[in-house]
């Protein structure tokens, strides 16, 4: 979802908005097809499996696997303090749909396939002032 | 069986280029390297440059062609294409607008081009550093290609079972071939194995030396017909085949395509070998795009030269080296040691081999293959030959 970084722009207009409205409350909430029900991540305005522009977006636990990570050593990002790692979440309840995020905790056992449990952090500065899922190893 | 209509039709007759200036150094403004660039390369082609007549780019370039035919003296604009998307994923792409415009008969002479200016169009500053990444990646202090690109390379290694000396013997071959070319940005600065071993961890699996330059510069050919290439030059190259594009999913490459760790090449390179009629056994020489080593690794696998467990066996420093390994790529040092201008650079070594004008010739080169930035929403390849290969 590159070009979505227009900070004017009405946020509630965003097709992931129910996404971020979700984690505000502290819920993970990932689209899924009203249609086909197929899972659907990045969120997207119309299945392109069955055609259906109309999506639900059900809350699921926050529970998956490391599909991928990666550690972070060169400071590209301010107000993040190097290192830290990148996971990349297989969504158990999301039919393996992955979602980004940073792994917080422990870093014992790190490695694909690993379980992992998320949390939302609440909005700050680092954050760009939005909800941000974290994740530990479980 | 008849020839692919795309098949040798368009031919190279002309390559030009700036020096690689450090990035934000350019005594030019960009523009203005643009200029130089496409009339060294019309110079190189015997053609006055007044007789270009279209204009092809990728990755956002910012010098339309409408722009540049005030300078050029462009007696008539007839083509201006930019492959949308994928940065330096469409280098190749541009070469198929600008053949499929001259096949079509819609124009003549179109040159394919890349500028970059940090102090003017500040590519790093404004399009890579700032936009490139959407919301989710942002609000978890994602905001680099090598962050992104790295959790593809990390389950390369870890799940599919690429050779981390691979990466290294890509740097390696890269920074090896630079020290014959006076033009590369790494030429008198070679690179041992002990050195990249102990460079600084920029994104795990890239320590530093498995990261691409910045530079400022620009870069250009010139296609035209095949037939009228044979009256301009002694040696035209060939295009046997190109193709640019994406598989299914590919487009958002927010780590939900399939799978990660390809570099997006299989569904083009498919259509390469069987635009030109040759695979990857018949390939003399490559030039790969390196955004990143493992990227470019993926490359090679998705063209078909090795599996991923091959890697480490296929993939090293001696087989990846001119003039006589198994498979010289970046023969002029590449992105990440010759200098970055988003690939373009890769392109005009890929022709300067068919002509034999190589720093670093692989004797007799016939087939010389280029791969477009692997890894990216939407990439492409091309494969130029020698007149007896058509």
């Amino acid at each position: 979802m590159a070009k979505d970084r227009n900070f004017n722009a009405d946020f509630s207009a965003r097709v992931d908005a129910p996404y971020w409205a979700g984690l505000e409350r502290g819920e993970l909430r990932i689209q899924r097809c009203a249609g086909c029900g197929r899972w659907i991540w990045p969120a997207e305005w119309r299945c392109g499996e069955c055609g259906s522009f109309e999506s639900e977006w059900p809350r699921i636990e926050p529970l998956g696997e490391i599909y991928t990570w990666t550690r972070t050593h060169y400071p590209f990002v301010p107000d993040h303090p190097v290192p830290y790692v990148h996971v990349l979440v297989a969504l158990t309840q999301a039919g393996g749909r992955r979602l980004l995020g940073v792994l917080t905790g422990s870093e014992e056992g790190l490695r694909i396939g690993a379980p992992v449990e998320g949390y939302v952090e609440e909005p700050s500065a680092r954050t760009r002032d939005l909800p941000a899922m974290r994740w530990r190893l479980a | 069986m008849s020839a692919h209509p795309f098949r040798g039709r368009v031919a190279v007759v002309g390559i030009g280029e700036t020096p690689y200036y450090r990035r934000g150094t350019s005594p030019d403004a960009e523009r203005k390297l643009c200029l130089k660039a496409i009339v060294d390369a019309c110079r190189d082609a015997g053609i006055d440059p007044r007789d270009v007549d279209g204009f092809s780019s990728y990755g956002a370039d910012e010098n339309e062609g409408p722009r540049l035919t005030v300078g050029l003296g462009t007696r008539e604009l007839r083509w201006s294409t930019l492959i949308w998307g994928g940065g330096g994923g469409g280098s190749a792409g541009a070469i198929v607008a600008a053949a499929s415009a001259i096949i079509t008969g819609q124009a003549e002479t179109v040159v394919v081009y890349r500028a970059s200016a940090e102090s003017s169009s500040g590519r790093l500053l404004n399009k890579v550093s700032e936009g490139y990444f959407g919301l989710n990646y942002l609000v978890h202090g994602l905001d680099s290609p090598a962050q992104a690109l790295g959790l593809y390379s990390q389950r390369q290694i870890e799940a599919d079972g690429v050779a981390r000396e691979a990466f290294r013997a890509l740097a390696l071959a890269s920074y090896h071939h630079a020290q014959k070319n006076p033009r590369a940005a790494a030429y008198g600065r070679p690179l041992d194995a002990a050195t990249y071993d102990n460079a600084r961890m920029v994104a795990e699996p890239y320590r530093l030396f498995d990261c691409s330059r910045e530079n400022d510069a620009a870069a250009a050919i010139v296609l035209t017909r095949a037939e009228r290439a044979a009256d301009l030059t002694e040696r035209p190259v060939y295009l046997l085949g190109a193709a640019f594009g994406c598989g299914p999913r590919w487009g958002e490459l927010d780590g939900n395509h399939d799978p990660i760790t390809s570099g997006g090449f299989r569904e083009v390179s498919a259509r390469v070998w069987e635009q030109s009629g040759y695979g990857p056994g018949d390939v003399d020489v490559a030039q790969v795009y390196l955004n990143f080593t493992g990227p470019g690794i993926a490359a090679l696998i998705d063209h078909g030269f090795c599996t991923a467990e091959e890697t480490g066996e296929k993939l090293t420093f001696e087989n990846l080296t001119a003039p006589n390994g198994w498979l010289p790529v970046n023969t002029a040092g590449g992105d990440i040691a010759e200098g970055f201008v988003h690939g373009m650079g890769n392109t005009l070594e890929a022709v300067r081999q068919i002509r034999g004008e190589s720093p670093n010739q692989v004797p007799g080169a016939r087939l010389s293959l280029l791969a477009g930035g692997p890894m990216a929403e939407l990439v492409s390849s091309a494969l130029f030959g020698s007149a007896d290969t058509l």
